[in-house]
């Protein structure tokens, strides 16, 4: 892996507690590189799309950092705003807007956020719907897409931005099984061409084959982080043997 | 009076030829004097709206303060406050709008009205607001929109849809409250056309029939008009 390099997301010490019982993240520490494909995986409650949200702040953390890009975003005077438009981020449930067309849906930020041109916005918009070979459904609203399609789309949006990361969080997660393979395909594209992802999922075939490096996280704390090979042939931490046995 | 005169002068529609303009003009009033209201109540309903989902403790409190104060207490109470007391304060000129509508009458009628609606208002946009699903600030958010932003582009389109019919409910509300305006106030809208036909005619009954009738005829098939769009909206929420 590129040890010369500075990582592109550093969290240190990283914890959420929701109110005094709850602690959903327990003192997490973590390195990305530039081009890793990170795939999160664990039990249900383990914290693993809390830490995903942290990332980009939709969850503010309690105690610790979350250093992108050398900035970090828990400070005070940090505008969040303006580093979130480089961490583009898929959600389980699409999260298209529904009152607008694909079209819309995919220059909305750029041309709000950035001030890109509409002629421009969707142009890149077109250029890369055609990537996921959707370049016939622009005028169509989210309602009239199958999930399938809605999450190749929000995938689209969030690369509109031309983000230097990609967060995923469950994004297979919510589609009839038959259609889980297209947005994975997607996703395997995106890795191809060197795109920085960090991905919470429960397809264990795309954290084999794609991953670069699998965390196992349980109770909030990350207990594994091993390259993929490692991580399911000689899973040496007894909750992960357990885990895998059950979802293998 | 015994029942039967009651009973005579609850039949007793002679009035109708001579006095229908009481009504005819007593319901324009109302329409205008209770749609005006709500209009005017909207920006400042936004307003209290977005206060109450702030972050800020200072602005919640005074959004709730507002809010309660105008829910707890009697539209009549109210509307004798602003009227006796703010607009004995400020005086207005007696001018007529459409010839029949005194401003220095309409002007402290619709500023009462319009304050009271815009604490129940609020609270209407509050919970269309609420009703957006929270994934649609998430996904906004992530891809940089500020706040402000994802309010205006995301949020209130989505929410309209879910404060339109609520708010033409408060229409119906303002359309039967707004009677108050003319039993306290002397404002020309229909109650106070059907109470001046009453007192001129000494027919007691009938004419407060008529204005039941009217009011009826414009809030029951309003009411129904809204169900039908409200089932109409709920058929195209699908995420």
């Amino acid at each position: 892996m590129a040890t010369s390099a500075k990582p592109i997301i550093e969290v240190r010490g990283l914890t959420k507690r929701f109110g005094s019982a709850v602690t959903a993240l327990d003192h997490c520490d973590l390195s990305i590189f530039p081009g890793e494909v990170v795939v999160i995986v664990g039990p249900s409650g383990s914290g693993k799309s809390t830490l995903l949200r942290s990332l980009n702040l939709l969850e503010t953390p309690t105690e610790g950092q979350v250093i992108f890009e050398g900035v970090d975003l828990a400070g005070k005077d940090v505008d969040i705003n303006r580093h979130r438009q480089r961490m583009g981020m898929v959600f389980q449930h699409f999260n298209l807007f529904p009152h607008m067309t694909v079209l819309k849906n995919l220059t909305l930020a750029p041309m709000t956020v950035k001030g890109v041109s509409q002629q421009q916005a969707e142009a890149t918009a077109r250029e890369l719907l055609k990537t996921v070979g959707l370049q016939d459904r622009e005028n169509a609203y989210p309602i009239q897409l199958s999930g399938g399609q809605k999450q190749r789309i929000a995938i689209v949006r969030a690369l509109c931005m031309q983000p230097d990361v990609m967060l995923f969080d469950e994004p297979t997660s919510a589609l009839d099984p038959e259609m889980v393979g297209e947005v994975l395909e997607v996703m395997r594209g995106l890795a191809a061409r060197g795109m920085t992802m960090v991905v919470v999922t429960h397809e264990m075939g795309f954290a084999r084959e794609v991953g670069t490096r699998v965390l196992f996280m349980d109770a909030g704390r990350i207990l594994v982080d091993a390259p993929p090979q490692q991580f399911f042939s000689h899973p040496d931490n007894p909750r992960l043997s357990e885990f895998l046995s059950k979802v293998l | 009076m015994t029942p039967l005169m009651l009973a005579a002068g609850l039949f007793d529609f002679s009035f109708l030829p001579r006095y229908s303009s009481y009504f005819i003009k007593g319901v324009q009033y109302t329409l205008i004097l209770s749609a005006a209201a709500v209009v005017l109540a909207i920006v400042p309903a936004l307003l209290l709206a977005l206060m109450r989902l702030s972050k800020s403790r200072v602005l919640r409190f005074i959004a709730g303060a507002y809010i309660s104060v105008f829910r707890s207490t009697p539209m009549l109470v109210q509307l004798s406050i602003v009227y006796f007391g703010l607009f004995s304060v400020i005086i207005l000129p007696s001018y007529m709008l459409f010839g029949f509508i005194d401003i220095s009458m309409f002007i402290p009628g619709v500023v009462a009205l319009a304050l009271n609606s815009a604490a129940y208002v609020a609270e209407i946009f509050r919970a269309g607001i609420l009703a957006v699903d929270q994934g649609q600030t998430e996904a906004a958010r992530s891809l940089g929109l500020t706040q402000g932003q994802t309010m205006k582009l995301i949020v209130l389109p989505q929410a309209v849809k879910n404060i339109l019919p609520t708010l033409a409910n408060e229409l119906v509300t303002m359309i039967k409250e707004s009677s108050i305006c003319g039993t306290l106030m002397g404002i020309q809208e229909l109650m106070w056309g059907a109470k001046t036909v009453a007192t001129t005619t000494h027919i007691i009954m009938a004419p407060y029939l008529v204005a039941a009738v009217i009011y009826f005829c414009i809030n029951f098939p309003a009411t129904k008009a809204i169900e039908a769009l409200e089932r109409r909206m709920r058929r195209g929420d699908v995420r």
